[in-house]
């Protein structure tokens, strides 16, 4: 597992990284989510030992990681899927990354084999697409068969079937008993990847909660309502007096935010307002991450201007 | 197994896993000894000598040889550094004095190899084609200085690219160092006394049978010289990684 304590990170006075305390545990995908900028990378690298923290400490699996023996066995990290030279074949490339960790040889087909690379092992990377550089990149970092794995957008440039795969095996690892983080901006992928989140903004931990009871805590409700006589419907909700916080959407339907159903029914049925829709949505995990980083979102803008 | 011989055979599979590494030393012996052959060849009959000091004409091809070798020592980290392969290499081995280690200590031994091939060659091309005694009694030095002076290169051009982090900087300065700045000004008087200090310089004068009333040093204290400028590139490299992790 991963522990991160009090993490801290300041480059030239600036902080990326502010007292940031989380944990990954094993058996569970922890979604690790904020918008670009936030930390996530910087974060990795720390617990990496990339880069030295400014103050605080990750563990992984009880130790800084600069400290374990043959620490492919123990940590599988994919950072960024271009890092590699172009000139070596797939094959090549995890040769290396094989003996360097004394791992056995016969790893290397195996792992090619469960990306789905084998028939391009004795192929040069130059000629790889992003999504064939993501997949070699996590064969890379399953090579030393890690119970902890690292992930920074994984996704990225996969294509739909691509995408489905490493949600699989991502379930599958931590089904395994592996704790698995996992970067990613894509917050509907995350919804599906997920069972736990672990949200930052600006360097600092915004939420930390299972994937469900994030959505529940930071999304809205919304009620959507349609009548008969959409004019009515409008001269009602648009008017004052209800205390409803609606806003009017497309095709004449209402969305009422912060209500509930039986009281919008109650008070259409009061007025004399016939209803032929009412539902009850549920904000998606990426409205809830919207509205929740919004902060962030905005310091940056500013920042920019 | 332990972790040192296990950081350097991931370094020996780097180097034979990429096509653009290996064939630098073999170029640099092929034109080692295929310009002192060459040369010898074209005029040992007419002139007979190319030079009257054996060991110029032993090491012409050297001249071209080294330009490989420059560059296998920029490019050995220096790719890693501008493909960001070095953060791989470096979360597979943390411990940045292992990894910066077994890269310096499979340089050293290309470059010895190459040395003692490279010098072997030129000697036997040179006996072939020009009917000159080389044997003289600075031969032993020389063909010393020939099998260090290329480990020497490619050492001290690893560590001054480690010390840049920076392939196309490292480079850019190396390769008119070496190669013009160091020949052509180092003949020029004013500005030799300077530049005789120059590592391949300094390291070259060790080939040389003849004595050069310009150096203010010897043969062997030249080879001195670039053995210290050499460690003294490898050392500030490590430092300059390990500044560059912030």
């Amino acid at each position: 597992m991963i522990e991160i304590q009090g993490l801290t990170k300041e480059y030239d006075g600036r902080r990326v990284v502010d007292a940031l305390s989380f944990e990954v545990r094993p058996g569970v995908v922890t979604g690790f989510l904020g918008p670009n900028g936030a930390g996530k990378s910087t974060t990795m690298r720390l617990v990496l030992g990339l880069d030295r923290p400014t103050a605080g400490q990750a563990l992984v699996n009880g130790r800084p990681y600069a400290q374990l023996t043959e620490p492919l066995r123990q940590v599988g990290a994919l950072l960024d899927a271009h890092a590699l030279h172009g000139g070596r074949t797939a094959q090549g490339h995890l040769r290396w990354l094989a003996a360097s960790n004394g791992l056995p040889a016969r790893r290397v087909g195996e792992v090619l084999a469960q990306v789905g690379l084998a028939d391009v092992a004795g192929r040069r990377i130059r000629g790889f697409s992003l999504g064939m550089r993501q997949r070699l990149g996590v064969a890379a970092a399953l090579l030393g068969d890690p119970p902890v794995l690292l992930l920074d957008e994984p996704v990225n440039g996969l294509d739909p079937e691509g995408i489905r795969w490493i949600r699989t095996l991502l379930r599958e690892l931590a089904t395994e008993g592996r704790a698995v983080l996992v970067s990613s901006h894509l917050m509907t992928e995350m919804a599906l990847t997920a069972d736990h989140l672990v949200v930052i903004g600006r360097g600092r931990l915004l939420a930390d909660a299972a994937t469900s009871e994030f959505i529940d805590r930071h999304g809205r409700t919304r009620v959507r309502v349609r009548a008969v006589d959409a004019a009515k419907l409008a001269a009602l909700l648009g008017g004052p007096g209800h205390g409803l916080d609606a806003v009017e959407a497309e095709g004449g339907a209402w969305e009422v935010t912060g209500a509930e159903p039986e009281r919008i029914a109650a008070l259409a049925a009061a007025n004399g307002v016939v209803l032929y829709e009412i539902a009850v949505q549920q904000d998606s995990l990426e409205e809830a991450f919207m509205r929740m980083t919004a902060d962030s979102v905005e310091y940056r803008a500013e920042a920019a201007a | 197994m332990s972790a040192v011989p296990q950081a350097f055979r991931a370094e020996r599979i780097k180097l034979t896993t990429l096509r653009s590494l290996w064939v630098t030393p073999l170029l640099s012996v092929l034109l080692t000894v295929g310009a002192t052959a060459a040369v010898g060849a074209a005029l040992g009959d007419k002139d007979r000598n190319l030079t009257d000091d054996p060991g110029v004409g032993v090491f012409y091809g050297l001249n071209f040889g080294q330009a490989a070798m420059v560059a296998f020592g920029v490019l050995l980290i220096g790719q890693e550094f501008n493909t960001r392969m070095i953060d791989v290499s470096r979360t597979a081995v943390p411990r940045l004095g292992r990894l910066y280690g077994a890269k310096l200590a499979l340089a050293a031994l290309i470059g010895l190899g190459a040395g003692a091939v490279g010098t072997a060659g030129a000697y036997a091309g040179y006996a072939a084609t020009v009917p000159a005694d080389w044997h003289g009694p600075a031969f032993a030095r020389a063909a010393t200085a020939g099998v260090l002076y290329p480990a020497f290169l490619v050492v001290f051009c690893l560590g001054v690219t480690a010390l840049f982090g920076n392939l196309t900087a490292a480079m850019g300065l190396l390769t008119p160092t070496v190669f013009l700045l160091s020949p052509l000004l180092g003949g020029v008087p004013g500005l030799r006394e300077v530049f005789q200090f120059l590592p391949d310089r300094a390291g070259q004068y060790a080939l040389h049978y003849a004595d050069d009333p310009h150096l203010v040093y010897g043969h062997w204290t030249g080879l001195a010289i670039m053995a210290l400028w050499t460690a003294l590139a490898a050392y500030g490299g490590l430092r300059a990684m390990q500044r560059r992790t912030k």
